[in-house]
This record gives structure tokens, sequence and C-alpha cells, in this order.
């Protein structure tokens, strides 16, 4: 069972995946890419989607993605027309499948009828244009997935919901059936695999198992090919097949689908056969148990395909079983009629499987568990530290009198850099995996707001660590329901207002020296600074007589608690939005800003670091310890002696750089150290935290500036206030970082109580 | 002497009393011995500095690099309240799990491995508020008081209150 349950979670695995290439997909066709690429790659998704959960008998998501993968079959072939209706309905669809997926995932039921309305109109859409498929029963689909079922739980079960051709073992029933009565419907299949066949593990048998289902079918070997043992080669393809399909409804193009995983693998032609002959007796019963031998040495070919090793049936095995069959079959050639090459496009599928293809043999992937990469990225961590350490013992006599040595080490310390960035693009992705998430909430909270909606995505590809990704899906979501629900007016005010009648909002990623900026930005009436200062002063966030900025007033809508709505919706207004959005962010080392125009709208940018696992900083000497300040936050730095310093009324200090009058934050007096080092030699940091506020820290000495990985204190410890965390030199020694945001609130506070 | 004692405890009393003996690290600051249970330590090494950490309690040493992670370090002699220890070389470092938690216990010298009975130990007589606070328990060993240390107490509050 708990192979079953591996499979089942790749499954998921592959359905989420699935899910979002169509919301891609659709994205594109929405734009108005009609092509029959994008069509054919939402039809192979929707038909992953479904044949896996036929496998593990997910009833209702398989009935639902039927009707679904009909109706899409019905736009491919142009019986229905790609209308907006149509297109709006299939976004829908997509996220009903979704929420299938995620039932069956979460092994919850869905009520009953969900979805209903949708399949109705699938229904509807298709029974109009084909009175063969419209409308056709669920069970006759479940036929596709039969030898799946078969083979991956071993069980019979779902036969009762199979027709009757089915429900015995096809192979006995068909194979075996007596020459048909019917000369109409009589189809001619001549299947010729290529080695590629078997090397994908594909088996012929299953094929021949498909066709079964669709009526009676005899099928002979052609074995003309074979040659003597002398020149057999184990891993050649000597055998074809005949096949004759007796069915009045099956149409060419079920026949193609049959053998639609192994197109390009198999000169395959179908064509109407003539009425058959008296049976004769095949004459070449002898040299097929020659073929059951010699075939045997061909299975570890198809055996190294891990996947369905254990599934396919041996060789020998099919020859075993087709003998009956090859018995009551005619060793005649037919004369093939049509042919259907393996690049030639029918139905208008061919480039679309092309492109399958190009993926197949481009890209090769593999999936590896999140923690083996964190391994390799803490211990390539440990790696560049201990370069480090090496580079710094390194004094000018041994430079001088080991110069090879010297040359080796700048070598190992260029490829631990590369290594370094190596992993790191390891645990890198594109935002895409975030992103394509939003379309469906903005859908969602379109139709729930009533607002018409459009959402913009830029720069999908732009990669971050995965670790940052995994974060930025709550905040994104809080910012754009922001966006929908108090961005965008509703449809008559914007008109009124002289813009379109649909709302943009734009998610856009770019990447910015060692930063990447993730912007949510929509064109709705800007935040309203009179409403929001009023709900702070109300609220004594600020006090009465408090003078702020515009852009301060703006900060304000990341107060926790929050909210100017008027009523609580299930959008948004229980205040619980924009500080968890602040505080994510600030947890994963990012800042957040907001700008706003009145009355044309607002942009609320987030600051992200590019990785969690790798800071710059600036090496720095307070009270003889070793501290560090992330490099990212560093504005400049003064010598003691040539910077301007004033005292406030209060006993405080401060600085005064460019017309600007900074805080002094003295951090050996701060972390209550003392220090001998003379005032004049020592050295200002002039930091900026969050929302462009500066800060003025005083260390004793600068180091020099290095690459360090961030280890929590918390773990072993617990936080202090003004450090963020600490890293380990390259002496191997502590040294902490300095968190010059909590070092700036810190000191305010303690200003005010001083 | 006490490896010897070990293994009669063992041999001779059987499963019985090995389930009702405890197995102790012993290490001594000046005079005053204290134990905690072996399964607790990690590791044991020898002083070699560590970075202070600002606004803590002063038997709050540092922080050290324990193979990548960073584990503090907790001064017991300041803990009891009897001034910093001002380490050499010579004094040592005892690494114990709190919990999910790595600390390093700064102390003069281990001097044993111990094994005494459960029923041995005794509750620590009331009067120094710090000794009640900080030990579990005392047993005698060969004549010896041994102090047992409750990690839990001894590694809280270590922030300087506001």
């Amino acid at each position: 069972m708990s192979d079953l349950d591996d499979f089942k979670a790749t499954y998921f695995d592959e359905c989420s995946e699935l899910l979002n290439e169509l919301e891609e997909q659709f994205a594109t066709i929405e734009a108005g890419d009609h092509s029959s690429n994008r069509l054919n790659a939402v039809f192979r998704a929707i038909h992953s989607i479904k044949g896996g959960g036929g496998a593990f008998g997910f009833a209702d998501l398989v009935g639902f993605a039927h009707a679904y993968e009909t109706l899409l079959d019905h736009v491919r072939d142009g019986r229905v027309e790609l209308s907006e209706h149509v297109i709006a309905l299939c976004i829908r669809a997509n996220d009903i499948v979704a929420d299938f997926v995620n039932a069956a995932k979460e092994g919850v039921a869905l009520e009953p009828g969900f979805g209903a309305d949708e399949k109705a109109q699938f229904d509807a859409l298709t029974s109009g244009n084909d009175p063969d498929l419209a409308g056709a029963p669920m069970d006759e689909f479940d036929i596709d997935f039969v030898p799946v079922m078969v083979h991956l739980q071993g069980t019979d079960d779902e036969d009762d919901a199979m027709p009757a051709a089915a429900v015995a073992d096809p192979l006995v029933d068909s194979f075996e059936a007596p020459p048909m009565a019917k000369e109409s419907g009589r189809w001619l299949i001549r299947f010729a695999p290529h080695s590629e066949l078997y090397a994908r593990a594909n088996d012929p048998l299953l094929l021949f198992r498909e066709l079964a289902s669709l009526g009676q079918v005899e099928i002979r070997a052609i074995l003309d090919e074979i040659p003597a043992l002398a020149d057999f080669e184990p891993f050649g393809v000597y055998c074809v097949w005949e096949i004759t399909l007796v069915s009045s409804t099956v149409t060419e193009a079920a026949i193609a689908e049959v053998f639609e995983f192994v197109d390009g693998n198999c000169d395959l032609t179908i064509g109407p056969a003539e009425a058959t002959p008296q049976v004769a007796e095949a004459s070449i019963m002898p040299s097929l148990t020659e073929l059951a031998d010699l075939a045997a040495p061909s299975q570890p070919a198809r055996l190294e395909e891990p996947e369905d090793g254990t599934n396919v049936l041996s060789f020998a095995d099919l020859a075993e079983t087709l003998k009956p069959a090859l018995k009551v079959a005619p060793p005649r050639l037919p004369p093939p009629l049509k042919s259907i090459a393996p690049v030639e496009d029918h139905d208008g599928e061919g480039s679309g499987r092309a492109g399958a293809e190009d993926r197949r043999n481009g890209v090769q992937s593999i999936r590896v568990d999140l923690d083996k990469i964190d391994r390799v990225v803490n211990m390539v961590g440990e790696l560049v530290i201990t370069q480090s350490m090496l580079t710094q013992q390194m004094d000018e006599t041994l430079r001088a009198h080991y110069q090879e040595l010297v040359r080796g080490l700048e070598v190992l310390a260029q490829t631990t850099r590369g290594l370094q960035d190596s992993v790191m693009a390891i645990r890198a992705q594109p935002v895409k995996t975030v992103f394509s998430r939003m379309p469906r909430l903005v859908r969602e909270l379109a139709s729930k707001t009533g607002k018409k909606i459009r959402l913009e995505t830029i720069g999908e590809n732009t990669e971050i660590d995965k670790t940052i990704i995994e974060q930025l899906s709550d905040p994104l979501t809080h910012m754009i329901r922001n966006s929908a629900d108090h961005g965008i007016e509703q449809p008559e005010r914007r008109t009124a207002a002289g813009k379109s009648e649909a709302g943009v909002i734009r998610l856009s990623a770019e990447q910015a020296g060692g930063n990447i900026l993730i912007a949510v930005e929509d064109d709705g009436g800007g935040i309203n600074r009179e409403r929001v200062l009023q709900v702070a002063r109300d609220r004594g966030v600020v006090g009465p007589e408090q003078m702020l900025t515009d852009e301060q007033i703006d900060q304000l809508i990341f107060a926790p608690g929050f909210s100017t709505a008027a009523e609580v919706s299930d959008i948004s207004g229980r205040g619980v939005g924009m500080d968890v959005v602040l505080s994510n962010i600030k947890k994963i080392g990012g800042s957040v800003h907001v700008k706003s125009w009145t009355g044309k709208g607002t942009r609320m940018t987030l600051r992200l670091p590019l990785t969690l696992a790798v800071l710059d900083v600036m090496l720095v000497k307070v009270a003889g310890s070793p501290y560090v300040i992330p490099l990212s936050s560093i504005v400049e730095t003064i010598q003691c002696a040539r910077a301007n310093f004033s005292r406030m009324p209060t006993g405080g200090q401060v600085l005064q750089v460019r017309g600007e009058y900074v805080q002094v934050v003295d951090l050996a007096q701060r972390f209550a150290m003392d220090t001998d080092v003379d005032r004049d030699s020592r050295f200002v940091v002039l930091c900026e935290a969050e929302g462009g506020v500066k800060v003025a820290l005083v260390v004793d000495d600068i180091i020099g500036q290095q690459q360090v990985v961030i280890k929590s204190l918390e773990e072993n410890f617990q936080s202090i206030e003004g450090i963020a965390g600490g890293t380990i030199l390259g002496d191997g020694n502590v040294a902490l970082i300095v968190d010059v945001q909590g070092l700036k609130s810190a000191s305010n506070a303690r200003n005010k109580a001083a | 002497m006490e490896a010897l004692a070990f293994k009669d405890d063992i041999s001779g009393s059987g499963a019985a009393a090995a389930a009702n003996s405890l197995q102790l690290i012993a290490f001594s600051i000046g005079e005053q011995t204290y134990g905690v249970e072996i399964t607790t330590v990690r590791e044991i090494r020898a002083w070699n500095g560590a970075t202070p950490l600002p606004n803590t309690r002063e038997f709050v040493r540092g922080v050290i690099n324990l193979r990548g992670t960073i584990v503090p370090i907790f001064d017991l002699r300041a803990r009891f309240g009897e001034g910093q220890t001002s380490p050499t070389k010579n004094h040592v470092v005892v690494v114990m799990s709190v919990g999910e938690k790595w600390v390093g216990i700064l102390v003069d010298a281990v001097s044993d491995i111990l094994t005494v009975s459960k029923d041995e130990i005794h509750n620590v007589p009331e009067g120094n508020s710090v000794d009640t606070e900080l030990l579990n328990g005392i047993v005698t060993h060969d004549s010896r008081m041994v102090g047992l240390i409750d990690l839990h107490a001894v590694v809280s509050g270590a922030k300087v209150d506001a």
C-alpha cells in the first residue's frame, strides 16, 4: 500500500505542476494566442490529470475532467468555437479541477454536485455538434484507464464501472472472439514499433488491450523480419503487428488516440479494411515459439526504465498471450490505405507533439529533497569560510616562499565561489511558482467584489532562493487582496473617473543588484490619506498633535490591526493583512515600501534579498569583539575625526551629514562594553533602516568586507535586542550580526525613557 | 576507583540496580563538586575563548562555534554568584543538551564519571536560595558532596532585565 501512496504523492506533485501549466497556457490563450500548440498543451495536461485520477479511482475528478476534455477535443477539432465565453468557462474549469485534485489529496469530500453546472455547460456545448461523443456515458471513458488500474493496484474492483466489452479480461474475451459477422466499420491497423518504443517502457500489449476495448480485434504478428539466430540482435525490433478492428462506432481519431503515447516511436497506418476472407490456420506457429525464446533477451532493455519496470509484461509473455489470437489470424498482408507518419499532422496535433518531444529531450530534471540541497548549501558555506580562513593565514613570508601555494589558494577561492554560485542556483526558482497562483485569486476577488480586474504579470522568470519563495505567497496574497478590495474601484466609478472599466493589477519582479524587487501595482484610487489618518488618530496609532507627511501616512497601512474598511468583508477589513506582509517580509530580511498617487493608483514594492543563506557584510570591531553589519543597509562610512557631531538638548547625539541630522548609536555604549579606543580614531557607519530612515553607528574599527553564512542565535539560545543573529568568521570565531532596524527602534524607546 | 565501582554495580546488582542508578559526569568549581547526568553531555572541550553577547547577564560568557552551530557558554561559577571565572586554556567547557538546545557550561575541571543510586539523592536543604534554585538534589559519593545541576534553571534568566 505504501507503494501506492508513493505513486499518489508523485501524482499530486505532477498535478500541481500541470495545474500551474494550465494557468500559464490560459493566460496566453486569453491574451489572444489561439494556436493549436496551446490547446494541445492544455489537452495533454487535463488528460494526464484525468489519467492518473482514474488510476487512483477519483471518480468525481475523472468525471469532470472527462467532460472538460471532451469540450477541449471539440475546440481542437474546430467543432466548438474558442469564444470568450468558452475561455472563461475553461478557466473556471481549471479552478474546479484544482479543487477536485485538492479534495482528493486531502481526502475530503466536496459537496455533491460540485462543478455540475460547468459540466452541464460542457455537455451543452459539445452535444450540439457531435451526437457520437457528446454526453457519452462516463463509463466509456474509464476504459482508457483499465490498463493502468490493473497494473498499479493489481485489483479488478473497478470492473463494474466498465461496459460489457471490458468486464472480462479483454485479452481472453476479444482476442479469441470469432471472426466478426458485421462487415461494416472494419479497420485495419498496421503497427510497427521502433526500438525507442520499448526503450521508453511502452508495451504493445497495453495498446492492444485498449484497442480491444474499442471493439472486436484480431491481432496478427508479422514475423517475416526475424533474422536467423546468428544475426539476431538482442535489442533489435523484428515484430510488426496487424490488427483488424471491428466496430461500428469507432472513428479513426479514436484509434489514433490509443497510439497517442507512442506516436513518433512507431510506424502506424490506419485504414478501412476489406471484408475478411475465410479464416486460415496460421502457418507461423513454429517460428512463434522461437520468437518467444528469442525475444526474452530484449527484456533487460525495457527494465532499465525504472518507472514502469515493475509493471511491464515481458516480451515473452506477450508472445505467449498472442498465440491463441494468431491461430485464428489469416496470414496476409493488407494494403495500407492511409498512412499516418509520426510527424504528420492530424487534428492539428503534430506541432504540439513535436513541442512535447523537444521538452522531453531538452531540459532534463530530477526531483531532490530540499533537505539534501540545504545540507549541500550549509557545507558549501562552511567551505567558503574555511577557504577564507586559509587565505587569512597567508602572511607575507609565506607568500614569498610558497608561490605555488598562493596560486593554488587563488584557484581554490575561485572554485569555491563558483561552487557556491552553482549551489545557490540549484535552490533558486523562478517567482512564477508563486505568481501562477495569483490569477485564480484575482478571478475570485473580481467575482466577489463585482469589479472587473485584469492581472498582468511581468518578469515571472526572475529567480529567487526557494526559501524566500515559500515565504512570499502569503504577503503577495494579502497585497493583491488589498489592491482588489481597496485599490480598484467599482466599474461605474472607474468610468466616471475616465478610466477603463476593468482595473489592472500589475505584478512584477526584477532583480536589482543583490536584491529582488517585487511590486504589486494597481490603477485604482490610491490610498485615501484623510481616511487613513482619521482612522489612525481614532485608534491612537497617531497622536492628535502629530503631523505626518504623505509618505508616513501611506506607511500607516502596515500598522497592526489597522483597517479602513467600513465593514468587515470576507476579503479584507479585519486588519490582519498588511502588518502580516510587513512582518513576513522583515523576517526574511526584506523591506516594504508603498507609494500612492491619489486617483491614479498605488504601488507596493517588496525588496528581498537574493538568498537567505549568504549575506554580504562589513566586518567591524567593537570593544575587541567582532561584529558584522549587512552591506545592503550601509550607506557610507566616515572617520570620527572628520564627522560633524552635535549634541541635542536631551543629551542625545546627532550627526550632521549632507544637511541631514542623523541619530547616533555608539555600539560600545549601546552594548554596555568598555572600549579603550581613542574617540577620533573610531568610525561612523551610516546605515539606512526601513523606510529610508538613517542611523549612524559608531564602531571602534572597520576590518573589511566579506560574505558570511547566517546562523541563528535562537537555535541554542535566545534572541538578543539589537542582534540579528550570528555568523562564523574565517578564524572559527563567532561574530554577531548587527540588527540595524532593531537598534534604531530600541534606541528610540530608550531615549524616551531617559 | 569509580570505574571499578561502576563495574560492580552492573554485574553485581543486575538490571534492577542499573535501572535505579544514575551515571553522572562530575566537574569541579574550586573545591565544590557538581554533577550532571551523563546522557545529557554531548562533548567536553577546552576553553578557547567566546564572543561576548551584549545585554546579557554576567554569567553568559558569550557564544562559541561548535562545528558550524552557535552555542552559548554559561559560567557556572558566576551563575552561583561567586564572580566570573578568569578562564585559561586549562578550563573546560562541558557541552550539554537542554531540551532541544545545546549549551556549554564553563567549569574548572571535569573530574570523574560517577554511578550513584537514585535512592541516595537527597533534597537540597532550604536556606541558600541560589542553591535551591539551581540544584535538583545532592548525593554523597566517597564522602564528597555532589550537587546535581538543574540545567533548565542554570540557563534561564540570561537576559538583562530592562
